[in-house]
């Protein structure tokens, strides 16, 4: 039943429903309440109106990030129909000391609309924000209750610090794909808490994806195109230093695509240097091993290769990286891509002109309807990770 | 720089397997200056770009006999994306690099020496641009031009690529005129191409709908069940356009509809809505099916034709609340005209799962709306058990709309709210613009993009061509003979109807009716 009162009121209720407004609701009214919702919603509008939705989506967050969760979910609407269920900790002092005082989990419904350009549709799909103490074991429950049945589950676990008992315990039971942000990680100690992640996820065989990673995927795919043919991968095999630029916040991007770049060419992790003064930022030292027999042992004559980060001044896009570059032995063998303004990057490689292509910033919404389709089951993806992490431990401490 | 005497493969590919990026290539266009190139092929090569789903080394060279500056040719190419690409506004940036890498080349089409300049040419392009030698020909030429092309690309060597290379050529529609020509064509283009290079284009089969039939029945574990003739009562196909000839009077007068539509789009439409599951996605798998469906369409005998085909023509009408002119009146067309825009026809599939189900089929232009659609219809419930209150009623229709709108409705009966059993007609609708947020890409974008992945799956191959010609020509032989007796049976129509009232008839005569799309 809706909280705003008798049903004489509920037309006004339904239309700041059919607006997006949050609707106050009593727990255990939710369903009954969007139904009316709904259906007044109908009665009032121009037809009837569509209940869509392809998966449940759980989003848990702490109070201070639930606008940033709430931008991501409104934006979302458009790109995937979904029952969208929003998870808000606060702090224990928002109910108290004193567990007499718990004011239990309160929750609110809203809707989302969109109305296409041919007007003859309108989808809306639902959000319900629960609102309750940090780790409240109740929020297992009502996310049982309110998943629409035979709907996949994806959670959207973006703050790894977030109470690892709640996602292994609550959560990871009810969901089907689990999404990561490390992204959102500004110092690169923070990936080993993000690492857990898959981990717990693991037990369960869980497909687990990261938005971090799929920023990453302009680069990956740009410069693993510079070495299609007539290239080949023989200067990946003559690889002696790798340059990654990026944003001072987002160190653990670049050691997340200086992983990627390791763990792909087999690379061993031998060494690190932490960073020096000023812009200088760490540098790691890999054995590449020499390779026997075939075309790849011909271009590949083993030693030691480096991989330095630097801090970039220029265009990073959403990924935070600004540029990666490749050197062999031979100072005229060099592969760049390198981000520039409006979504764009310059490719650079010995054998072509340099070229333009369009890079993406595409939102967290977009990386998240990516993240549920076949890119958010990249077997790389815990791999890179785990070297990753492991890399994080050599940096900075701050 | 020096490179390896052997290609060492990229390791870096590793775990990018989910993105269907094509390795770095050329792309030919012969007949360049026409339309085809301005309003579809280059904007779906633009839009491709823009979508991050082609190389970053990639080249287009258009190849025709008019003399054209390669500026003059890259204008024309920016106007043509600024008009009809799918990803619009062009981004300037992106075109400045991606026009860089248009090139034209002007030559005759049956000249050896032309293409010896051609070949030369992208030896040089892809040198320059650090391309290894991929090359895919598109023919967007008049179709007595294709074998002639192939002839001389595989004289002058441009069809052999190096190890490790791919040459491919896409041939555009149609296919032949009737069985004889197609049957001809091929022997003339196998003579220098293998199958597995030869992508024939149509363009349905890039529409996501289209290829959505078969997820929608193999992905699906309830319909593959009740999709025979154990549960379905008939199906009905339209493939409806509300345009005229639109100029092109003097083709559509060789063609007709049955050449235009029936043969190519809607024959393909039928194959995959019928044919039993692959053992793969494999393309010649897929393919091996929708053969056998071509196969098994059983034979009209000449003296039921008119019985099981009816053909017409529009007359002046009107449309969208205009006037329009009849088919005779158009521009290029002939007075005593006896080409068909409209053609209806009753079909079997002589298969175990489809053995007495009647396919009702109907293309035509001048229609009231543009629908193309497959509609299943299922029989009826075996017992009725609510009397007159069941009168509402209707057999199960599964309706997939392949353009516009695209998406799949299931109708059904339903209990009306109230104290009575009441039953009414309900529908249950899938739209892809609802269910999905993302633009579906054109269908050139798709089938450029899997000719350059070298999966031919929605091309159409030899043999299909071939069956679906040999079942369509004994339909133009009956019309042929009837037009050397002098007994044409040739109904009109007003522009904006339905259709003629004898293809009423064709399903009026089995108690049933078309739908109203």
């Amino acid at each position: 039943m809706v909280a705003a009162g008798p049903a004489g009121a509920q037309p006004t209720v339904a239309e700041r429903f059919t607006r997006g407004e949050p609707i106050d609701v009593e727990l255990d009214h939710i369903e009954r309440a969007f139904a009316d919702l709904w259906k007044a919603a109908s009665a009032a509008g121009d037809g009837a109106v569509s209940r869509a939705a392809l998966w449940n989506i759980v989003v848990p967050t702490r109070a201070q990030d639930h606008e940033r969760a709430r931008k991501m979910v409104d934006e979302l609407a458009p790109l995937l129909p979904a029952r969208v269920l929003v998870l808000v900790e606060e702090p224990e002092a928002a109910h108290g000391a004193d567990a007499d005082r718990d004011e239990g989990v309160r929750a609110t419904i809203e809707s989302n609309v969109v109305a296409r350009s041919s007007g003859a549709r309108v989808v809306y799909s639902e959000e319900i924000t629960l609102r309750g103490r940090r780790g409240d074991a109740r929020f297992g429950a009502l996310v049982r209750a309110l998943q629409v049945p035979g709907l996949p589950t994806a959670t959207l676990w973006s703050d790894a610090t977030m109470p690892e008992g709640l996602l292994r315990r609550q959560i990871l039971p009810e969901t089907d794909r689990l999404v990561l942000d490390t992204g959102l990680c500004t110092r690169p100690r923070q990936l080993l808490e993000v690492q857990r992640c898959p981990e717990l996820a693991s037990h369960d065989g869980l497909p687990v994806t990261d938005l971090g990673w799929l920023r990453l995927a302009n680069f990956r795919l740009q410069f693993a195109g510079l070495f299609d043919a007539p290239v080949g991968g023989g200067p990946l095999l003559a690889a002696r230093r790798v340059t990654i630029r990026h944003r001072a916040s987002d160190e653990p991007s670049a050691l997340l695509l200086a992983a990627w770049l390791a763990s792909t060419l087999g690379w061993l992790f031998a060494a690190a240097e932490p960073a020096a003064a000023g812009v200088v930022g760490p540098r790691f030292r890999f054995d590449r091993p020499a390779l026997s027999g075939g075309a790849r042992a011909a271009a590949s004559p083993g030693g030691p290769v480096e991989i330095a980060l630097f801090l970039s001044e220029g265009e990073c896009g959403t990924s935070g990286i600004g540029a990666l570059e490749l050197e062999t032995d031979d100072p005229a063998v060099r592969f760049t891509v390198t981000r520039t303004e409006r979504n764009h990057a310059t490719l650079t490689s010995p054998i072509a002109p340099p070229r333009i292509v369009t890079f993406d910033s595409r939102r967290d919404a977009e990386l998240f309807v990516t993240a549920l389709g076949p890119a958010g089951r990249d077997p790389l993806f815990a791999r890179c990770l785990a070297l990753a992490a492991r890399l994080a431990t050599f940096t900075a401490t701050t | 720089m020096s490179t390896a005497p052997v290609l060492v493969p990229n390791p870096l590919r590793e775990g990018l397997h989910e993105e269907r990026i094509p390795e770095p290539a050329t792309m030919v266009i012969f007949g360049a200056s026409g339309d085809l190139t301005k309003r579809k092929l280059v904007p779906a090569l633009y839009s491709l770009a823009r979508d991050r789903l082609l190389p970053a080394r990639f080249a287009v060279v258009g190849y025709a006999r008019k003399p054209i500056p390669e500026d003059a040719f890259r204008d024309d190419m920016r106007k043509g994306c600024d008009e009809f690409a799918r990803r619009r506004p062009v981004d300037a940036e992106l075109w400045g690099t991606f026009a860089n890498h248009v090139f034209y080349q002007e030559g005759s089409y049956d000249d050896p020496a032309a293409y010896a300049a051609l070949k030369t040419r992208l030896e040089e392009i892809e040198k320059a641009l650090g391309l290894p030698g991929n090359r895919v020909f598109y023919l967007s030429i008049p179709p007595s031009s294709f074998a002639t092309v192939v002839r001389h690309l595989g004289a002058s060597g441009l069809t052999s690529p190096a190890d490790g290379r791919f040459a491919r050529v896409i041939i555009e529609k149609p296919f032949g005129t009737d069985l004889a020509t197609a049957q001809s064509l091929n022997r003339d283009i196998h003579q220098t191409l293998t199958e597995k290079q030869i992508y024939r284009i149509d363009h349905y089969l890039g529409k996501e709908t289209v290829q959505n039939l078969l997820v929608f029945r193999f992905a699906n574990g309830i319909f593959e069940p009740v999709w025979n003739n154990r549960f379905v009562d008939h199906v009905q196909i339209t493939g409806a356009e509300t345009v005229g000839v639109e100029g092109r009077g003097g083709y559509f007068e060789q063609a007709g509809i049955l050449r235009d539509m029936v043969q190519n789009h809607l024959f393909q439409v039928v194959s995959l809505a019928s044919m039993e599951p692959p053992i793969s996605m494999d393309p010649d798998a897929v393919r091996d099916e929708k053969l056998k469906v071509l196969k098994a369409l059983r034979t009209i005998p000449p003296a039921e034709m008119d019985a099981h085909v009816v053909r017409a023509q529009y007359a002046a009408g009107s449309m969208a609340g205009k006037k329009v002119p009849g088919y005779r009146e158009e521009t290029g067309v002939s007075r005593t005209s006896q080409t068909e825009t409209y053609v209806a026809m009753k079909f079997f599939i002589d298969s175990w799962r489809w053995a007495g189900v009647p396919f009702y089929l109907r293309s035509a232009k001048r229609m009231p709306k543009r629908v193309t659609e497959i509609a299943i219809h299922f029989k009826e419930a075996p017992h009725l058990l609510f009397g007159k209150r069941g009168e509402g009623i209707r057999p199960n229709v599964l309706s997939i709309r392949i353009q516009p709108d695209e998406g799949i409705t299931l109708n059904f009966g339903s209990k009306l709210p109230g104290p009575a059993m009441e039953v009414a007609p309900v529908s249950m609708e899938f739209r892809y613009g609802s269910s999905f947020g993302v633009e579906p890409p054109e269908a050139y974008e798709r089938l450029i993009l899997d000719c350059l992945l070298g999966d031919n799956t929605l091309f159409t191959r030899a043999d299909e061509v071939e069956a679906s010609w040999t079942w369509i020509s004994r339909i133009h032989q009956h019309w042929a003979e009837q037009a050397a007796s002098g007994n044409v049976q040739l109904a009109t129509y007003a522009a904006g109807s339905w259709g003629p009232e004898p293809a009423d008839r064709l399903l009026s005569a089995d108690h049933r009716a078309w739908r109203r799309p």
